[in-house]
């Protein structure tokens, strides 16, 4: 029991009992482990690729690609999969890119009403809020009240798009580049993408640099 | 099915900004559980419908209450337990053991983590839009009123209602039938925009435009 992952099991980073759901998924675990059906190699090896490697800071740089080069953003538009490839992304979940851009008049929001659906190879695992009864019941019903509650306000004149991913695309917000960031270079835009932001529950905003 | 899962509309929810809802999982446990789902899928250790029409069998009252990667937990479990990879009682032997303090067994195979990370970056692209598609752009169409007992891709809150076909997604099989093992022949999927009035009626809200991707069996035209 060196592996440090053990450890976690073993309570080292939670001081408290497991619960009986923690049990279960540790026998579980051990369980096929036993039997040679799952490594446990495997497994490390998902955690650490979204932990790691898959999460926003990949759609923040196809965002940045798009707010610097006009014809990478035309590419984004019209062949998504083939523009987040050209900087290294794909994979499960991403099958079906399809990237929509905010204007002056119009403010996307990606929701699955039905499960969870997230464009995992840009944005990595979902947060718990986008998993959540309250948003997926909501987001369709009320889209203004849930953006409040992440203390965004939009114009009444702005047409809100909400995109509930039933079917097999997945979708990423393509947000405006905010005002006041003239000089920044391609690192320093991706810096203030935000997660949110490509969820659209958020606007980039200069100087606020995106919380990893 | 109309289970739970489909929440798209319903009230008494709460809060969605919530201390903690910014993380993706909070425990260990979480992330392992995920990994497994996948590797129950890509190893072929289950059976019966995948992860997503089986957590949507969950018992109503069970799924609200179970977190989300609890509800992964249960979809592996019933997969694999379909397949008869593992049998009734083992997951709760293996529980009672480690509760006894027995160590948790490990199993390295370098190959199975090489199929997991290339199975990760594989696509599955749907088939191109057909030139034969019965509805294009501009299009209005109506959802079909339906009460589907098992997996389906298409809400109760857009039943019944009319939106205008923004495009052609592209083409592929109807999960309905897919999810179940069966090979029906692909299917155009629209974009289809509805107006707020139209799904909800009046609101407090400016309207606004709800979008969804709808397979061609649920729309006739309007």
């Amino acid at each position: 029991m060196s592996d440090a992952h053990e450890h976690h099991h073993d309570g080292h980073h939670h001081p408290r009992p497991a619960s009986e759901v923690e049990l279960r998924a540790r026998a579980l675990e051990a369980l096929l482990a036993e039997r040679g059906l799952v490594s446990t190699d495997a497994i490390d090896a998902v955690v650490e690729l979204y932990e790691h490697d898959v999460g926003p800071q990949n759609g923040a740089q196809v965002v940045a690609g798009a707010w610097v080069d006009d014809a990478y953003r035309e590419r984004l538009l019209s062949r998504p999969n083939e523009a987040i490839a050209e900087l290294g992304f794909g994979g499960a979940e991403g099958d079906n890119m399809v990237v929509v851009a905010n204007t002056a008049d119009v403010h996307n929001v990606i929701v699955c009403t039905l499960c969870s659906c997230y464009p995992w190879p840009v944005l990595g695992l979902p947060p718990s809020w986008y998993k959540s009864s309250p948003y997926r019941a909501r987001v369709v019903a009320e889209p203004r009240a849930v953006l409040r509650e992440f203390g965004l306000e939009l114009r009444d004149d702005v047409e809100i798009r909400v995109w509930d991913s039933s079917g097999e695309v997945r979708y990423l917000v393509l947000p405006m580049r905010p005002a006041g960031t003239d000089g920044y270079g391609e690192d320093e835009l991706a810096a203030i993408v935000t997660r949110n932001s490509m969820i659209g529950t958020a606007v980039p905003v200069a100087g606020e640099a995106a919380v990893a | 099915m109309d289970g739970v899962h489909d929440m798209g509309g319903m009230h008494g929810f709460g809060a969605v900004v919530e201390p903690g809802s910014e993380v993706p999982y909070h425990e260990r446990w979480e992330p392992r559980i995920f990994a497994i789902q996948m590797l129950v899928g890509l190893e072929g250790l289950g059976a019966g419908p995948g992860g997503r029409p089986t957590r949507e069998e969950m018992d109503p009252v069970q799924y609200l209450a179970a977190s989300y990667y609890e509800r992964w937990l249960y979809s592996a479990e019933q997969r694999l337990l379909r397949k008869g990879t593992i049998a009734p009682g083992d997951v709760e032997a293996m529980m009672a053991r480690l509760e006894a303090g027995a160590t948790p067994p490990q199993h390295r195979d370098p190959g199975m983590a090489e199929r997991m990370r290339a199975g990760l970056a594989s696509e599955y692209p749907m088939d191109p839009p057909p030139p034969d598609a019965h509805f294009g752009p501009g299009d209005r169409v109506r959802v079909k009123r339906m009460r589907p007992a098992g997996h389906t891709r298409c809400p109760r809150y857009v039943r019944g209602v009319a939106g205008v076909v923004e495009r052609v997604q592209g083409a592929d099989r109807l999960p309905d039938r897919a999810v179940y093992g069966e090979e029906p022949p692909a299917e155009p999927v629209y974009s289809v925009a509805f107006r707020s009035e139209d799904l909800l009626g009046p609101s407090e809200e400016p309207g606004w435009t709800v979008l969804l991707d709808l397979w061609d069996s649920y729309l006739e035209p309007a």
